[in-house]
């Protein structure tokens, strides 16, 4: 899956979930901002990328995860080998 | 008539919030579907004795241990508590060798070092470890907590790699394990965490009830009585009702409907997020994820009657496993791997015993057969796996081979009498993997609903009541409740 798949499905993916236009997910945006989550929401986040790409995210990486693209980058360099 | 809380499900963390938020001065109202409450505290009458169907024995009672402060608060220390031998309040046989778990974190290390002399300072670090572990319990509620960090790199770590890091000899990784029936002791799932709480308390001191566990669910209900509030029994919850993003109402199966401003619930969390049809809050992401998570496993118990004078009472649980395989055994348990017997306190002050449970794990899967239709075979298979507990128990129980089976369980009765899906013994599975995933928060995505029991956080006695804690934290704030604990303010009495 290309970077750019990626982006383009967890976009799809979020904007139907959180119920946000996905016009707003800009690569700089805070994605806690964004999908407004808080602790709770952030854990069906993780749910979900764990549930959809099979990447778990633990605790401590998910304090770096702050921007759209943080989380793409995440997701495409633990995406499991095929 | 509306109540400052309503709780659903009179299980031990429902009726733990009930009597710390009816403490606080809040109206609350237990609803119970069962005829008692106390959940896994239930007791079940057979042939005029009592036998016990999830608690057997509790950790940490002592003054300054873990649980005696939170037992104090709850009105529970004054339950006639008997204390279990000091130099082995537990005894793991494995094969033909015992190995007694000594009380007290030195003594604990220094005798199992007798057995197994070259781990002597992995023993001393592991008891050092189980200490701090029971020390720093409460600080999720202090404060000011401290050590945040250790206890998320405790849950992420797997119990079963920390074991084969820290000891050499595999016989001691065997042993360490052999009185975690009490939790599902999982080598790829376990958490760190709560494999060292499961342990930690027992260390400090083991007690046992001199009667049985509905003793506490009773103490617990007087006591919430006493403070203005009420528990209601065959008050089964089918819907709870929201309104503009907050829960309004709860109604009953019978038509009963009850009001309130704030709602706990000690039930199955998926089955909570079910009683909520219609939710502006609960997104089908957050339903999916709570419904996506596996339960433990289930046990197998058989309650035995013993003829009178014929076995003398044993003060300590007995652990005992056919074979080295203590963290295995259960994916194919059959024959009978591994035993907990635990006896009854006599209550005539005979010094004989007259009751005694075994307890074993029983996966879901291995009942699957008989979920709908309950047939010979399931009698037949209930039958083999008591006479298989017995005869591994009576290796080290002389006389047990005399007693008579009164009665046994399996998942599908756990399941029936307390609504925990798939039977399962210890509610959700924690899982180091996931750590963020299977820990859950009481908090809910809808602001007035909470949620307390076992399958949050840790489970058992110690783990609910910890749990029931947070949970009031939550809605009465983490200051109150810690003066709560530590016997200062919002007390009525």
């Amino acid at each position: 899956m290309t970077r750019e798949e990626i982006v383009k499905q967890v976009n799809a993916l979020l904007a139907e979930e959180f119920e946000v236009d996905a016009a707003t997910f800009t690569p700089d945006a805070n994605v806690k901002e964004t999908l407004n989550l808080d602790s709770l929401s952030l854990v069906d986040l993780v749910a979900l990328v764990q549930q959809t790409y099979k990447v778990k995210i633990p605790a401590s990486d998910l304090r770096g995860i702050q921007t759209f693209d943080n989380l793409y980058d995440y997701i495409a360099s633990h995406l499991p080998q095929a | 008539m509306r109540y400052d809380t309503l709780i659903i499900g009179g299980g031990l963390g429902g009726l733990e919030c009930g009597y710390l938020l009816s403490r606080a001065g809040q109206r609350v109202l237990v609803l119970e579907q069962g005829r008692q409450p106390g959940g896994c505290l239930q007791s079940l009458r057979r042939q005029g004795m009592t036998f016990d169907t999830g608690f057997h024995y509790v950790g940490g009672l002592a003054e300054g241990q873990s649980l005696h402060a939170a037992f104090r608060c709850l009105g529970l220390l004054d339950l006639p508590w008997q204390r279990l031998d000091a130099d082995g309040f537990d005894r793991v046989t494995i094969g033909d060798r015992t190995f007694p778990f000594a009380e007290g974190y030195d003594a604990f290390a220094d005798r199992l070092a007798e057995d197994f002399p070259a781990e002597r300072t992995a023993l001393r670090r592991y008891a050092d470890l189980l200490q701090r572990t029971a020390e720093g319990q409460w600080n999720a509620l202090s404060p000011c907590p401290s050590e945040t960090e250790m206890t998320t790199r405790m849950m992420e770590t797997p119990a079963w790699q920390y074991l084969q890091e820290n000891f050499r000899d595999p016989l001691l990784i065997q042993v360490l394990g052999g009185t975690s029936l009490k939790m599902e002791l999982r080598k790829e799932s376990l958490p760190l965490f709560a494999f060292l709480h499961g342990n930690s308390c027992f260390v400090e001191s083991s007690w046992r009830l001199r009667g049985d566990g509905s003793l506490i669910a009773d103490a617990l209900v007087r006591g919430i009585r006493t403070q203005g509030g009420d528990v209601v029994c065959r008050a089964e919850v089918r819907e709870l009702l929201e309104r503009n993003g907050r829960l309004v109402r709860a109604v009953c199966s019978n038509g009963e409907a009850y009001e309130g401003r704030l709602f706990v619930s000690d039930i199955h969390p998926d089955q909570t997020c079910r009683m909520v049809k219609d939710s502006q809050r609960l997104r089908p992401l957050f339903r999916r994820r709570i419904h996506g998570l596996a339960q433990s496993f289930g046990m197998f118990t058989v309650s035995l009657r013993l003829a009178p004078q014929s076995l003398r009472y044993f003060n300590h649980n007995h652990y005992v496993y056919r074979r080295p395989d203590v963290w295995d055994f259960h994916l194919n348990n059959r024959p009978v791997g591994g035993v907990l017997a635990s006896c009854r306190v006599p209550e005539d002050g005979s010094g004989f015993a007259r009751q005694v449970d075994l307890l074993t794990p029983m996966t879901w899967e291995s009942c699957r057969n008989w979920v709908t239709r309950r047939d010979a075979d399931y009698e037949e298979m209930k039958r083999q796996m008591a006479d298989e507990c017995v005869a591994l128990a009576g290796q080290v129980v002389p006389g047990l081979h005399e007693a008579k089976t009164v009665c046994t369980s399996t998942p599908l009765t756990w399941q029936r009498y307390t609504l925990s899906p798939e039977g399962s013994a210890y509610g959700l599975r924690k899982d180091c993997r996931a750590p963020m995933l299977t820990f859950l928060s009481p908090r809910t995505p809808i602001p007035n609903l909470f949620l307390t029991g076992q399958n949050l956080g840790l489970h058992g006695l110690h783990g609910v009541t910890m749990t029931a804690f947070r949970t009031c934290a939550e809605i009465l704030g983490r200051e109150t409740v810690w003066d709560m604990l530590h016997g200062n303010g919002a007390a009525t009495h």
